[in-house]
């Protein structure tokens, strides 16, 4: 029983990710192969497992201190007025 | 003079005035000039090798205080920042970024004397196994230029094994230095995850990603490992290995240990026969040494390369929603636009399979998708580690081929997406796992290298070099062709 990913699912979640698929037409193609691929997940039989996550101890954080960054990172923007990055216009 | 010579060796030359530093890197960049053209190891060579090698001859005769590297030339996978010098990630996105700041592992080899030699090629954005993914085009394997070197940190390997440099810096996200490693005949280390800062390292997939040395010698690896472990404050995942050497007892042996032979990774139907010559041979051979090796299953491996490009993609798709053309590109001016046409032009300028992984990055944690796809594979990886877990109570190691295949052709792979997937079948479960994992060169069959991949539990680096020392001092190899 496959359940194939459709060109459209594709299709929208790159217009998410904001890609422009026209100047990317036959990725579809093969992302679709690689979700189908995936499908072998289903045979793991994983449902009741535990997601495990990473725990980091708060004694090894480092002080939540003000470090000064003297560097002027802005000058190497293209746009950017003062201390501000210029961006595009939001709709 | 022998550019091929090990890092301990070039130390011991410099020591007993046998060259110079400034000798030693001149050569070496004559080298890079000579081969490099048909190579394409290199992406950029730095222009003050010279002037920094010199500098590191005055040190040494006026016997003031000289790093253990005593100026040897080291090339670094370029998507390791330098601050004041161009990183690209062999992307046009990062065609002209100029990182603002140094690396943890690159402050710790400048404090020790190195000479950055230059930038390797790689994937872009280290998203491949053969450097056909670079936007500046492919590296090309030593042995034989009809075939890949392996990636995605293909450039580092070709240029140590071309006697370029004397070892280099890679990246390992599912088996980025082991796999050019495996394919270039020279060591690969993966180490333990938190073992090695990723303080200045271009993220693709953070959460199981590390810097590893790439090296001739095994003894060369545990050198450099030793100069670039450690604590940092600038990486939460970083652990504190107790500026442990391993050097020491590299020779101890491993009379007596387990070692445990992954039923899935040395499954005939998916290993070529020359490699699974090659595994078996090596098995023999770990027996000899007086390791007692048995078969293991770890059955979430079958599934450990749909849950790695699983959780890759994800991560990628949010690390590189950061090139926007705004903080990075800035190459068009924003004005005269609106902002997602304007985000979507400056993502035209990812190569294919960057793009294929944001999208599926994009896909697989979705709303309506993340059950079947991104849960799973977290699942999958907790299942996986609960595996090792369990097998490395019983066992000291275990072993594989690196990479199931031989070099493979250009072109050869790079229409099927889901055979490519394929190469990476035995090294993502070490990243998926945090555990080390060494590649060490075995065998040349047909002309091609072939590797021997050896894993061991977590932060036993001492333990899993001395493996790999002891593999290596069993092999006789051939010198590079080139």
């Amino acid at each position: 029983m496959k359940n194939l990913v459709t060109e459209e699912e594709i299709a929208h979640v790159a217009k998410l990710m904001k890609i422009n698929l026209e100047d990317h037409s036959d990725h579809v193609k093969r992302v679709q192969k690689m979700l189908e691929y995936f499908d072998i997940l289903d045979r793991a039989n994983v449902e009741s497992e535990e997601i495990t996550v990473q725990e980091t101890d708060l004694d090894k954080l480092r002080d939540d201190k003000h470090v000064p960054y003297d560097k002027n990172l802005l000058k190497f923007l293209n746009s950017y007025q003062e201390k501000y990055v210029k961006a595009p216009k939001l709709n | 003079m022998d550019l091929g010579i090990s890092a301990l060796n070039y130390v011991n030359g410099i020591k007993n005035n046998e060259f110079t530093v400034e000798e030693f890197t001149l050569k070496s960049l004559e080298r890079i000039s000579q081969v490099d053209e048909k190579l394409h190891a290199f992406l950029r060579v730095n222009d003050l090798a010279i002037k920094n090698a010199r500098e590191i001859d005055t040190k040494i005769k006026s016997n003031q205080n000289v790093g253990k590297c005593y100026g040897m030339p080291i090339s670094i996978k370029d998507n390791i920042c330098i601050e004041g010098s161009k990183t690209t990630c062999a992307s046009k996105v990062l065609e002209n970024f100029i990182a603002p700041y140094t690396s943890t592992v690159i402050s710790k080899l400048n404090s020790e004397d190195a000479i950055i030699i230059g930038k390797t090629n790689l994937d872009e954005f280290a998203m491949g196994l053969s450097t056909e993914f670079s936007a500046y085009g492919p590296s090309r394997n030593p042995w034989n230029t009809d075939y890949v070197p392996g990636g995605s940190s293909g450039g580092s390997g070709v240029s140590v094994s071309a006697n370029e440099c004397i070892a280099s810096l890679g990246s390992d996200t599912g088996g980025s230095i082991r796999n050019p490693a495996s394919f270039c005949s020279v060591v690969g280390l993966k180490p333990t995850y938190g073992l090695v800062s990723r303080y200045g390292l271009v993220s693709y997939a953070n959460s199981i990603e590390q810097i590893g040395p790439m090296a001739k010698t095994v003894k060369d690896s545990a050198f450099l490992l030793n100069i670039i472990s450690g604590i940092d404050s600038n990486d939460n995942t970083t652990v504190d290995n107790k500026n442990q050497d391993y050097l020491t007892d590299i020779d101890a042996g491993i009379n007596g240990k387990k070692i445990g032979i992954v039923t899935e990774m040395t499954n005939p139907d998916g290993l070529s026969t020359d490699v699974l010559d090659a595994t078996n041979d090596a098995i023999k051979t770990f027996e000899k040494l007086g390791a007692n090796c048995e078969q293991v299953s770890l059955e979430m491996v079958r599934y450990a390369v749909a849950a790695y490009y699983t959780i890759t993609s994800t991560e990628a798709g949010s690390n590189l929603a950061r090139y926007d053309n705004i903080r990075y590109g800035y190459e068009f001016d924003s004005s005269g636009f609106e902002f997602n046409s304007y985000i979507s032009q400056a993502r035209s300028k990812f190569g294919p399979e960057v793009i294929r992984r944001m999208i599926l990055g994009g896909f697989v944690p979705s709303a309506g998708h993340a059950g079947k796809y991104f849960s799973k594979a977290l699942k999958v990886k907790s299942k996986l580690i609960a595996e090792i877990k369990h097998v490395f109570e019983k066992f000291d190691y275990l072993i594989s081929p690196t990479v199931p295949i031989q070099p493979f052709k250009f072109g050869e792979k790079i229409n099927d997406p889901v055979s490519f997937m394929m190469v990476d079948f035995n090294t993502v479960t070490a990243n998926l796992t945090g555990i080390p994992a060494i590649s060490v060169p075995y065998k040349i069959t047909n002309g091609l290298p072939i590797g021997i991949q050896i894993m061991a539990n977590h932060e036993e680096e001492h333990s899993l070099l001395q493996a790999a020392y002891a593999l290596e001092k069993t092999v006789d190899l051939p010198e590079v062709p080139v």
